[in-house]
């Protein structure tokens, strides 16, 4: 290396190489200086004050009371049960709540932007009010709300099957009979040959021109075939709810939405949405105005450039956005505990009385972290998937 | 690689790494407040030792460079304990005493037309306070949900933990330690008077409101399954939604320790509505409770609380205490601290440190009156559990019940 300002060679000082790696030393020094001072901190802090830390607790019975599960749950089971069956709620409520909010907050995202002053104004309304009111105080106006209807003994009724109260709402459900799995898999044949008629009619109908209707041919053999194995397995029983002998009326059987779920799913799905909305505008906006003018160009109406044209180029800037809301929304759901909805954290709170508290909220912070991971899993390849073809 | 280099690297990691440790052998933090930030600095510290211990090692075998760091741990945690010094001595170099405790149950810890916080809690954390600070308004009240208590005292944050906290032996072997019992409660059951409800037996088919973190939660579910009985359980984390749910009929039954259940049914629309069922279900030994690790602390709010409960046992009363710090009892007196001893000096505390007590909140029966009795919630003390042990020595106080603690030598 020779150097007509430094002919006896780049001092060190000087060096390229010796300064990038003097930074990336200090910072690394600096991250594990910080990082391993924090575990030691816990450490010595755990033993000095005899706090317990562990997780031989987790085969032990719980008996902890828990208001409502996904699958069958009794104070018996041990902890890592209670525990799944708690994640599971999350689960629930994350899941529904993502399906819920994305489809409201595209639709309202779309009002948004259309060219009736009225329903863009009230997007507008709705996007302002909810996104700018904390997810707690909505959370609890829900469901002081639902707490107004009347209650169990004196609630809405429907057909004497449907039941509405400010414990929730009941409904007829199955519960799977013997034939359960044979249907499910026969179902699953069904659907199959519908995904299979439908690439077939689709293709059919790009190279010939004619309407071959795929998706409602597709959708009709799922069907027709599900409910030919209904028939032949019985595979599941229709159960109403009933209300129980005694003083308090209660109702028994059937699915049963309890009032603190609709409240958590409703704030959830309203806060929410409303960001989504904003993430869908920004993303059609984000469209070049030359996409729509030779849609139009070509003879699309709105409806159809929108399907054909903006809505496919809009997604590639809506995804990764709209992740990040899923996880929002995934996280936010531990704000459960306030209205009594039996989530993870609600669930592990009551835990900790008698298991070790930092284990507990190691497990809860590993399980949130698991399903936000694999939220952006998903979402990640659903954008690989879409992305311009031969970009990157 | 070139020689020039690496030599250079690793001169200014080594430069860096002794920069590090000068900085982190800087003086110790004096303020108490900074016993976290001291266990994190001393625990780089014996991490660095270790570190050079390991270094030194390079000719030395590998069983002496882990002595080494065991005794650089060691010193580490030596220094430590000196400089921080006891929990009184923090106490008294804040000026505060921070106790956790609550405002949502009448009788307990709320807060008055003038936002004091008021309460028995209140008045446990008080005493406390003035017997080591002098003053019973040098506190600092932390609001705590029930499920926060055991971290909160876990983690050494507060000093004292006054919530209507139920004395059981996995949250003394975890939490920290109980200081005394100061009430004894048990668990119940409210019903609105309408659904004819007349016995806990009954309550099979129920949705049942509980707050979450409590012994009530665990009492309820073992209760229930015991008997073989269906139930919803509601579970929330404030006892106002509690309250709001139980009122609007969401849930049939409020299940609490008996005397918040009578604490807050006064604040229910129309408390005659409702009823508390028969049965006592279970055990509430409520009391006070330190932080792990401190046996002088510890023994100070034992001493605290024993002295309120003998002042009243010996008729001392905010009104007659300079009377008899004077007069010619000689337990009174040595209770005052005008004649012998009851540990002041052992515990750190200033001999009359109980006169400044009586003086500022009364002694236990005055609290109870004031907060619990009619001039609280009203909840009987005559007969009940809650009054002094049958012999004890006070002419016409409520006596007959389990109110008991060591006597002052």
């Amino acid at each position: 290396m020779q150097s007509i300002l430094y002919p006896g060679g780049i001092p060190l000082w000087r060096n390229v190489v010796f300064i990038q790696w003097v930074v990336q030393i200090i910072s690394a020094i600096v991250v594990i200086a910080i990082v391993s001072g924090f575990i030691f901190n816990v450490a010595t802090e755990i033993q000095d004050r005899e706090i317990p830390f562990g997780f031989n607790f987790l085969d032990d019975a719980a008996q902890i009371p828990i208001g409502e599960s996904v699958i069958q749950y009794d104070p018996s089971q041990s902890y890592l049960y209670g525990f799944s069956v708690a994640a599971l709620n999350t689960i629930k409520a994350s899941v529904l709540g993502v399906i819920i909010a994305t489809s409201l907050g595209i639709v309202i995202g779309v009002s948004r932007l259309s060219r009736n002053w009225l329903l863009s104004r009230l997007a507008l309304v709705y996007i302002e009010t909810f996104r700018n009111i904390p997810l707690l105080i909505q959370l609890l106006f829900w469901f002081l709300i639902i707490l107004e209807l009347p209650n169990v003994r004196e609630g809405y009724i429907l057909f004497d099957a449907f039941y509405l109260n400010n414990s929730g709402f009941y409904m007829p459900w199955t519960t799977p009979l013997s034939g359960f799995w044979p249907w499910a898999i026969l179902s699953l044949i069904g659907l199959g040959g519908g995904i299979l008629a439908f690439n077939f009619l689709a293709k059919r109908e790009i190279v010939t021109g004619k309407p071959s209707y795929p998706i409602i041919v597709g959708f009709a053999i799922f069907i027709v075939v599900t409910i030919i194995g209904l028939f032949i397995f019985t595979p599941l029983e229709l159960v109403v709810p009933e209300r129980q002998e005694g003083p308090f009326g209660r109702l028994q059987g059937g699915a049963r939405w309890s009032g603190s779920f609709f409240a958590l799913l409703i704030g959830l799905v309203v806060y929410t949405s409303a960001f989504i909305a904003e993430i869908v505008r920004a993303g059609i906006q984000a469209v070049n105005r030359g996409q729509t003018e030779a849609a139009r160009a070509l003879g699309l109406h709105t409806n159809a450039s929108l399907r054909w044209v903006i809505f496919p180029q809009a997604l590639r800037v809506i995804i990764p956005p709209l992740i990040s809301q899923y996880l929002n929304l995934t996280k936010n759901s531990s704000l459960a505990a306030a209205i009594g909805y039996p989530d993870l954290v609600s669930v592990s709170t009551t835990m900790t009385q008698i298991a070790p508290a930092i284990s507990l909220i190691g497990m809860v912070m590993a399980t949130y972290l698991a399903m936000s991971l694999f939220y952006s899993l998903v979402g990640n390849i659903y954008n690989r998937v879409t992305r311009y073809a031969g970009v990157g | 690689m070139n020689k020039k280099l690496l030599i250079g690297i690793l001169a200014t990691v080594s430069v860096f790494a002794v920069a590090f440790s000068a900085c982190t052998s800087d003086d110790g933090p004096t303020d108490a407040d900074l016993q976290n930030a001291q266990a994190t600095t001393s625990a780089a510290q014996s991490a660095l030792s270790a570190a050079n211990a390991r270094a030194d090692a390079a000719e030395a075998s590998a069983d002496e460079a882990m002595k080494m760091a065991d005794e650089a741990k060691m010193m580490a945690d030596e220094a430590m304990m000196e400089e921080t010094g006891g929990r009184l001595a923090q106490v008294q170099e804040r000026g505060t005493l921070i106790c956790a405790s609550r405002n949502d149950v009448p009788g307990y810890g709320a807060l008055d037309g003038s936002g004091r916080n008021v309460g028995f809690d209140i008045d446990l954390c008080r005493a406390v306070a003035t017997a080591v600070l002098g003053d019973p308004e040098a506190i600092e009240i932390q609001y705590i949900t029930a499920a926060e208590r055991g971290p909160t005292i876990q983690s050494g944050e507060v000093d004292l933990l006054v919530r209507t906290v139920t004395w059981t032996t996995s949250r003394d072997a975890q939490w920290g330690n109980y200081a005394q019992t100061m009430f004894y409660d048990g668990q119940g059951f409210m019903v609105p008077a309408d659904l004819g409800v007349t016995s806990a037996y009954e309550l099979s088919g129920a949705a049942v409101c509980v707050t979450s973190g409590t012994t009530t939660e665990l009492n309820m579910a073992d209760f229930f399954r015991q008997n073989a009985m269906e139930y919803n359980p509601q579970v929330f984390e404030d006892t106002d939604i509690v309250l709001s749910s139980y009122e609007s009929g969401a849930c049939d039954v409020f299940t609490n320790d008996r005397s918040q259940l009578a604490a807050l049914r006064t604040s229910l629309q129309n408390p005659a509505d409702h009823v508390i069922l028969p049965e006592t279900i279970s055990e509430e030994p409520l009391g006070p409770v330190v932080p792990h690790g401190d046996d002088q602390w510890f023994d100070i709010v034992k001493t605290v609380m024993s002295g309120l409960i003998y002042a009243e046992g010996y008729g001392i009363n905010s009104g007659n205490v300079s009377a008899k710090a004077s007069g010619d009892d000689v337990k009174a007196k040595r209770l005052l601290g005008t004649e012998g001893t009851i540990g002041q000096e052992s515990l750190g505390l200033s001999e009359t440190f109980m006169q400044d007590v009586i003086n500022a909140v009364g002694n236990y029966g005055e609290i109870y009156d004031r907060n619990l009795g009619p001039d609280g919630i009203d909840l009987p003390r005559e007969g009940g559990r809650n009054a002094l042990w049958s012999d004890a020595p006070c002419s016409d106080c409520p006596k007959g019940g389990q109110i008991y603690a060591a006597p002052l030598r």
